[in-house]
């Protein structure tokens, strides 16, 4: 043929690949502070082009969420062409694809067991998600990625050169720091973190990614294929999909597309089920005999490569609708966890969990490192849902990353001004063992950083006796309720060893007016 | 111990050749010296200006700075305020010092200090690193300290620390300007230029809380600018050390300098309507010999 020379199409679709992930990773190291109060970049792009992540915030929320209309766009396209998406652009696809080179494996076919699985979840998930049992983000994919590299991956990285350059620093030759200092310098302008950072569930979010890949040892994107509820929703979609794949019914029978088709979408009879079809492209190139085409408007028969059981896809759907109530019984909707305490803006809890997505991008980008995944916290539902843990990090009062990286708006987007009047949690000191109370030894700590104008951590000088028998006049500090906005950097910065004298609780949180406290003239008074 | 012998045994420890830690210890110059400390202070509007016009009686800044110096200035870049908001020192007061540094043919100018909140939020809140910025000359370094490069450091003359994390430049540093900014402190009522120096410490700062005043002596015993400049162009009456209501905020207008920390302090002092002696920092470095806080015998010169 004359067009030998062209470059194949599959190539466009590397580059394709190749391109979305590196924006992908730009994205995700520009989710940081730059030096202005606000992001230039659309960092959370990604979650908002991500249909399952909109259907079912926006389930839980009752209201199709705005921010997340590029997801229909995302939505529009599969009804053209299939699941492109899976194969052209995910960055998780891109990654599995990528790390099949490096874990060479055989060619071992499930023959399309465990396909519905995928749908009996994205069942199960949009039922869960509207009734009140959230928890897309633990199944979706660029959650499981930009968790795992947010709370694991990223901080390692850090660790290890950190520690790799201490070395050199410290051991090295003048001649060799010549060389590694600004190899160093250069790392620490372009991809690492400007701090490290430290995060709870670190190992179990890096578990939950590694498991996705040991999965391709399986089978070609097993994971895609089998269980990614977003592949199932482009699948759901690709079934009308304009853009149809097909094979040559009456070719040879090399097999070699059905080799080569890293979905395993062509059956025996050499269709091609545009349910699992991501348009790789592979095939095209593969077939010796030029008979497989992509056109649009054909005609397609083919059928899916598996059958779904309609008693268990009802099933996950009662499961997912039925289950929400069991939830309601627990201790926890009854008594919150005290300690749970959600970044400003944060919507009341019922509505902020279930639009949170669990990207992790909120405590990616928290500069105070105060914003942690929770584990059980908020329940089974609410984990890597982010909280404020006051004693390994603080809420910068001038900052409002959070809510301006939140994909989902479960954190609201606030200015400055708005921020400052948000109240995420209200300090209390514990007598025995601040310094000033319990050993009659001057601090103060936590009054000399407390960020508000007018502080809320104020201090009374007070004659004590300390432990050796003296009397002493120390500064003891207290708290303006009214003042304080729950930032938690008094707790962070208590110099006590081990736990804070100074601890941070949800009391009083403003997005939630059933724990105002009691205040000298308010409601509690007339009561 | 002098100072090249201090550069030495830092240098073998970093390279684990001695496992003894540096220590540290100022010669007596000061106390011994006997005359009466220079103590410049001036107002005016144009911060530019005003910093010039404060150095001449002590000499200008070749009296600090030879050529191929090492200069270290050490602004208040502590907190995630702005310029108005008076908690870490001006700008222009940082820029015109660093400025005559170079001029006086300074090897390198480093500036930098261990913030309190977010580092890169102070450093550009403060609007110090839009001011140097602007300084196009590759001998100055603005950095954000580098946590490796802490110095375990005895104490060797210190009454309530024995030893501190200090950052290697400060202490090898062969001309350090201290540029505070003058502001109200809860614990130790005013942070001054002895306060100041706690931005080269590593490590938990909280604990030097506990009987501030002489740790902060301590401190100012390996510490030891060549010059101190405090800037009470605004100064801060209540809140501090971070403040951030306007209203606590006095445009004064003023900057003092001289090259002895102790006195400088006590004269920034009186500008709280304070005496000296009810800072404990003044009163414990005093004490120590590391400086006059005696008012009546600083010679006091209005520039």
């Amino acid at each position: 043929m004359k067009n030998t020379r062209k470059i194949p199409l599959y190539y466009w679709r590397r580059l394709s690949q190749l391109a979305c992930l590196a924006l992908f990773f730009f994205l995700f190291v520009r989710t940081d502070y730059s030096g202005t109060d606000t992001i230039e970049y659309a960092v959370n792009i990604l979650f908002r082009i991500d249909p399952l992540l909109a259907l079912s915030a926006s389930l839980a929320a009752g209201f199709f969420i705005l921010l997340m209309l590029p997801a229909v766009g995302t939505l529009l396209l599969t009804l053209i062409m299939g699941r492109f998406f899976c194969g052209w652009i995910c960055p998780m696809g891109t990654l599995l694809d990528g790390c099949r080179s490096l874990a060479p494996q055989t060619q071992r076919e499930s023959d399309g067991k465990y396909r519905p699985l995928k749908f009996y979840l994205l069942g199960f998930l949009l039922m869960g998600a509207w009734f009140g049992l959230p928890m897309a983000g633990y199944f979706d994919p660029f959650s499981i990625l930009v968790r795992g590299l947010a709370l694991a991956v990223d901080p390692a990285v850090n660790a290890l050169s950190t520690t790799f350059f201490t070395y050199t620093y410290q051991e090295g030759a003048a001649w060799v720091n010549a060389i590694t200092e600004p190899v160093y310098a250069f790392l620490k302008a372009t991809i690492l973190p400007f701090n490290q950072k430290y995060y709870d569930l670190t190992l179990l979010s890096l578990g939950i990614l590694l498991v996705v890949f040991f999965l391709e040892k399986l089978e070609r994107r097993f994971f895609c294929r089998n269980i990614c509820p977003l592949g199932a929703l482009f699948a759901v979609t690709a079934r009308f999909s304009l853009l149809r794949g097909k094979a040559g019914a009456k070719c040879g029978t090399c097999r070699n597309c059905r080799d080569v088709c890293r979905m395993g979408a062509i059956d025996e009879d050499r269709n091609i089920s545009m349910l699992d079809c991501n348009l790789c492209l592979d095939c095209l190139h593969h077939c010796p005999g030029n008979k497989i085409s992509f056109r649009f408007g054909v005609q397609s028969q083919a059928k899916p490569t598996f059958a779904l059981s309609r008693r268990a896809f009802v099933g996950s759907l009662a499961l997912g609708a039925l289950l929400p109530f069991f939830l309601k019984s627990r201790t926890l909707a009854r008594q919150p966890d005290e300690l749970l305490i959600r970044p400003p803006g944060a919507l009341p809890e019922e509505e902020f969990v279930g639009r949170c997505v669990r990207c992790g991008e909120c405590m990616k980008v928290c500069i105070g490192n105060g914003l942690q995944p929770a584990f059980l916290q908020s329940g089974l539902e609410g984990m890597f849902s982010p909280i404020l843990k006051a004693r390994t990090g603080y809420c910068e009062y001038n900052c409002t990353l959070c809510g301006q990286v939140c994909p989902s708006g479960a954190i609201a987007k606030l200015s400055v001004p708005e921020k400052k009047k948000v109240k995420i949690g209200n300090a209390v000191f514990d007598r025995n063992r601040c310094l000033p109370y319990a050993k009659g030894i001057p601090c103060i700590v936590c009054e000399e950083h407390c960020p508000t104008p007018d502080k809320a951590i104020k201090f009374r000088e007070a004659v004590v006796e300390n432990s050796r028998g003296e009397k002493v006049t120390v500064k003891q500090p207290y708290l303006i309720d009214s003042l304080c906005v729950g930032c938690g950097i008094c707790e962070t910065r208590c110099p006590l060893p081990g736990a804070s004298a100074v601890i941070v609780t949800s009391a009083g949180e403003s997005r939630n007016p059933a724990k105002a406290l009691p205040d000298t003239g308010s409601a509690w008074q007339v009561i | 111990m002098d100072r090249r012998e201090f550069l030495r045994q830092v240098a073998l420890w970093s390279a684990g050749l001695s496992v003894s830690v540096p220590h540290f210890r100022i010669c007596e110059a000061l106390a011994a010296d006997g005359r009466q400390p220079l103590l410049a202070h001036a107002t005016g509007r144009d911060y530019r200006e005003l910093v010039d016009r404060v150095l001449s009686p002590l000499g200008g800044m070749g009296k600090f700075v030879r050529p191929g110096d090492k200069v270290v200035v050490k602004p208040n870049i502590g907190w995630d305020r702005n310029p108005a908001q008076a908690a870490n020192t001006h700008p222009q007061v940082v820029r015109v010092l660093v400025e005559r540094a170079l001029d006086a043919g300074a090897g390198e100018v480093l500036v930098f200090d261990r913030t309190c909140n977010e580092e890169r939020r102070c450093y550009v809140n403060s609007g110090i690193q839009e001011a140097l910025a602007g300084i196009r000359d590759r001998r100055l370094k603005f950095f954000h300290p580098d946590e490796r490069k802490y110095v375990p450091v005895d104490i060797e003359r210190g009454k309530a620390v024995r030893r501190l994390d200090i950052y290697r430049d400060a202490l090898e540093a062969d001309s350090y300007i201290n540029v505070p900014v003058a502001k109200h402190h809860g614990l130790s009522r005013l942070t001054l230029g002895l306060k100041n120096s706690m931005g080269v410490l590593g490590g938990t700062r909280g604990a030097m809380h506990h009987n501030l005043g002489q740790k902060l002596a301590d401190l100012a015993t390996v510490i030891r600018p060549k010059l101190t400049v405090i800037d009470a162009t605004r100064i801060l009456l209540a809140n501090g050390p971070q403040g951030g209501n306007l209203d606590d905020v006095r445009v004064l207008d003023t900057v003092v300098a001289s090259v002895d920390p102790v006195a400088a302090d006590a004269y920034a002092t009186t500008l709280f309507g304070l005496r000296p002696e009810e800072i404990e920092s003044t009163v414990a470095a005093h004490a120590m010999g590391l400086g006059e806080m005696d008012l009546n015998r600083i010679r006091i010169v209005k520039a």
